[in-house]
């Protein structure tokens, strides 16, 4: 077996403990992660550049879009407005009391031997009914009968088109005047009729039907 | 196996590239791919959310379009009100024009009196307001009262009539003074 002598085993030593530097192993360690990271970066960032131009084309879209969709929503806000406002005045609309058939009902109701010195007439707040102050003078043989008759033919008439209809007697006396009808002097009376009724069947018929009431 | 001997030195620059190693991390996820995942992640939530409107936008636009189609009977409803109120102050035209409408009526001398006005509650009405007004016939009979009552409430939408006060004048009975509150509704000006 030959001799091998090693000359150089320090130069040897010092080769291997070069290339066992950790600080150079963990620097191309370092480097390689490095190049791998750089890599990802790049796939990543050309995925965020290629997102980028959708960004820009659904940008680009909208733009072109948006002054349509503002301009719609303006409009439906406005429509929805005017359907409310047109609701709400239809309401008040047809929620009022009419006073023309009224007063043709009453005209219809009074003959020829009553007449009528006021009609004060108010509608309670809400529309939740009508009181209506009659004052007048009936005469007649029985001026008290006349008057009644009139508070009957109040009450069936205003029975026909209004609901929980009143005909009361407020007052009722006997006056002293007599009244010439007819070339007969009659007795007079004077009598003051309380009604109330609610109109809200009737106030929801329609407009009133321009008839020529009498007195 | 072969155990491994490391001197202080090498300790050290393992210690050093280790430290380096953390260093890079730290940077790369900090300040290179942190801030583009949120820029990237932001962006997508973008794109959503511009997709979406645009999605919905078409929607939008088509209830416009079917809202007008609806509506038509309304604005043409709203306008014909609106129109019922001309420009100007109610002061300054209300009563001249009732004074007209009665004098056509064959009810001369008719005045109207402001008593007040006031806003309406509902939202739906802000832009509208309610003038109460006391209108005074001097002189007229029962019949032509009537009709001119009935002509007033079917060409008055916007006006109610809350009391009617009608007592016979004292020196002829056969005709009536006529005491009417009225209430309309009108744009405000």
């Amino acid at each position: 077996m030959a001799l091998h002598l090693n000359l150089l085993h320090e130069e040897f030593q010092e080769q291997r403990q070069r290339q066992r530097d950790p600080l150079k192993i963990g620097m191309m360690v370092l480097g390689g992660l490095g190049a791998l990271m750089f890599l990802y970066y790049m796939f990543n960032a050309y995925k965020t550049l290629e997102i980028r131009s959708r960004l820009n084309a659904v940008q680009h879209d909208w733009s072109k879009v948006e002054p349509k969709v503002t301009a719609s929503q303006k409009r439906s806000a406005e429509l929805n407005s005017i359907i409310g406002t047109t609701k709400v005045l239809d309401q008040i609309i047809d929620s009022r009391f009419y006073w023309a058939p009224f007063l043709e009902k009453l005209s219809r109701c009074v003959a020829l031997n009553a007449q009528l010195m006021s009609i004060d007439g108010t509608v309670l707040e809400d529309n939740r009914g009508v009181n209506v102050m009659i004052e007048g003078l009936a005469a007649g043989r029985e001026p008290r009968a006349a008057a009644e008759e009139l508070r009957q033919l109040l009450l069936e008439q205003l029975g026909q088109g209004y609901h929980d209809v009143k005909v009361e007697f407020k007052t009722l006396e006997d006056l002293d005047t007599l009244a010439n009808i007819g070339g007969a002097n009659m007795a007079m009376a004077r009598f003051g009729l309380s009604v109330a009724f609610n109109p809200s069947a009737s106030a929801l018929k329609g407009p009133s039907s321009p008839k020529t009431p009498r007195k | 196996m072969k155990k491994l001997n490391l001197t202080k030195d090498q300790i050290q620059k393992l210690l050093l590239s280790s430290i380096g190693f953390i260093v890079l991390l730290y940077v790369y996820f900090t300040f290179f791919l942190g801030p583009l995942n949120r820029s990237r992640d932001s962006m997508l939530m973008s794109i959503n959310d511009l997709q979406g409107k645009v999605g919905s936008s078409k929607n939008e636009m088509m209830k416009a379009t079917n809202l007008e189609n609806q509506a038509t009977a309304a604005t043409t409803r709203h306008a014909a009100l609106k129109a019922s109120s001309p420009e100007g102050a109610p002061i300054a035209w209300f009563p001249p024009r009732m004074k007209a409408f009665f004098a056509n009526q064959q009810i001369d001398k008719a005045t109207a009196r402001l008593e007040g006005s006031i806003p309406f509650k509902e939202a739906d009405l802000a832009d509208w307001m309610r003038y109460n007004w006391m209108l005074d016939l001097p002189q007229t009979d029962f019949a032509t009262l009537g009709k001119a009552v009935a002509e007033l409430e079917n060409t008055e939408p916007l006006l109610s009539i809350h009391r009617l006060h009608i007592h016979a004048a004292a020196d002829d009975p056969q005709f009536q003074q006529v005491n009417l509150n009225v209430a309309t509704v009108m744009l405000k000006r």
